[in-house]
């Protein structure tokens, strides 16, 4: 089997978009050859994302699963206007996941996990995507401030909100708001994503 | 009241990173469908959270491909939705993942109420994105998307005789089909993939596919349908014949 190609690699991204883009309209419309291609761009970025979230393997097949219904579904709702088409695929599976962990918050599973956060920025091993890319995230994320760094890893990679970001790190709230809002713009320039 | 709250604004970067939980969450699509700063702020950090992703990717188990396909074959798609939301009458989050329900009536009645202005935004990216030498028929945006979001809209995939894979999403009501197929065998330069409308008295040409990117050819769209039509496909030379040269290489019954 072929690596997967990640959505990012060898930029300018700019074409990947615009093939990514022009995937979902067909998607929209049923076909179903579309959305395996589809999906072999960013079943990677998905599955990793899920399964970094919500851990649990059985977990993580089935709310990627229910992620690429989703996009199923809704393909026809996304909007090149508000995104790229990366970003809209990244959101419904991030929002996803930490919804469904956040669902099971109580499980001792999940109380086990808060013990125990992880840093998501020094944990690469397991990812078999392109090197590129999460050396790129990597560099970037090592910009940010150890607060901005945390807050953004244990938010995305973590699925905590900002207040248990706020309790495991013992900052005000007020302050990890403001610190993820400033990381994720530094993060966002270095990597020039975005506008 | 004594919390300090921190500015909807700063709570940006944790909505982009789903670090809001319930009311937090609420509160800030309700300040961000008022702010337009705020929705064009959370679109850029998306793209940065998106990145994210990619950082992470990691291959899914191969079953899990299979697992889907009977998932997608059993699930019904949504129609597209103005993206304007003044039109929707009432507020209706510009940000973030839907939560829907499969609401059919509802549904239908929207696609009936907005007709085919509504469903463009989604059209568009699909026709703009797929620019090419534009040699197949007229294809407007508002009418693909008349067809998509009508009432009696019905979904057709075949085979292709050569190879590939043809869907086609029709509406009597309408007398129209959009038509979209991925994995055409390529043509040389000289020759063409043609529609045509095959009925009770002369065959019609439907118009003429576009060349294809990225093993996708279409959408296009072909009028005139007319009740006891079926659709057929051939290989024509590029100069146009006006009647089917060659085998259909697709015949379906509409």
């Amino acid at each position: 089997m072929s690596p997967p190609r990640s959505p990012w690699a060898g930029t300018p991204p700019g074409a990947d978009h615009a093939d990514l883009a022009a995937l979902l309209a067909r998607v929209a419309v049923g076909d179903q050859a579309a959305f395996d291609a589809m999906y072999d761009r960013v079943a990677a970025p998905v599955f990793g994302t899920v399964r970094r979230v919500v851990r649990d393997p059985g977990l993580t097949e089935e709310v990627t699963q229910e992620v690429f219904v989703e996009v199923w579904r809704a393909a026809s709702r996304f909007d090149a206007s508000k995104g790229s088409p990366m970003a809209w695929v990244a959101t419904i599976a991030h929002r996803r996941a930490v919804d469904r962990v956040r669902s099971e918050q109580r499980s001792a599973d999940r109380d086990r996990r808060a013990a125990a956060p992880m840093i998501a920025y020094d944990d690469v091993a397991e990812t078999v995507a392109d090197n590129l890319d999460r050396e790129r995230v990597r560099r970037c994320l090592g910009t940010l401030t150890d607060l901005q760094r945390e807050a953004v890893t244990l938010a995305y990679y973590g699925g905590y909100t900002y207040r248990q970001v706020a309790g495991l790190l013992g900052v005000p709230a007020g302050t990890v708001s403001t610190r993820m809002r400033d990381g994720l713009i530094r993060l966002r320039d270095c990597l020039g994503a975005g506008r | 009241m004594r919390i300090r709250r921190p500015e909807p604004h700063t709570l940006a970067g944790a909505y982009a990173l789903d670090a809001l939980d319930g009311p937090d969450r609420a509160r800030f699509e309700r300040h961000a469908a008022r702010c337009q700063e705020c929705t064009r702020e959370v679109t850029g950090l998306r793209e940065a959270t998106a990145r994210l992703a990619a950082a992470a990717a990691a291959p899914p188990p191969a079953a899990l491909k299979q697992a889907l396909r009977a998932e997608t074959a059993r699930t019904r798609q949504l129609p597209p939705v103005p993206h304007d939301s003044h039109a929707a009458g009432r507020a209706r989050p510009r940000l973030g993942v839907h939560r829907l329900g499969p609401r059919r009536l509802g549904l239908r009645r929207l696609a009936l109420a907005l007709g085919g202005a509504a469903a463009v935004a989604a059209v568009t990216v699909w026709v703009t994105a797929s620019p090419g030498p534009s040699a197949g028929p007229p294809s407007s945006s508002q009418e693909i998307a008349t067809v998509l979001t009508a009432p009696d809209a019905v979904k057709l995939t075949a085979r292709v005789r050569t190879g590939g894979t043809a869907t086609v999403v029709m509406s009597h009501h309408h007398g129209m089909l959009v038509f979209a197929a991925a994995g055409l065998r390529p043509l040389p330069a000289a020759q063409h993939y043609e529609l045509w409308l095959i009925g009770p008295g002369q065959d019609q040409p439907a118009g003429r596919l576009p060349m294809p990117s990225h093993g996708m050819t279409g959408p296009v769209i072909a009028s005139g349908l007319r009740s006891g039509d079926r659709l057929g496909l051939t290989v024509e030379p590029a100069a146009g014949t006006g009647h089917p040269t060659t085998p259909m290489i697709l015949e379906l019954t509409l």
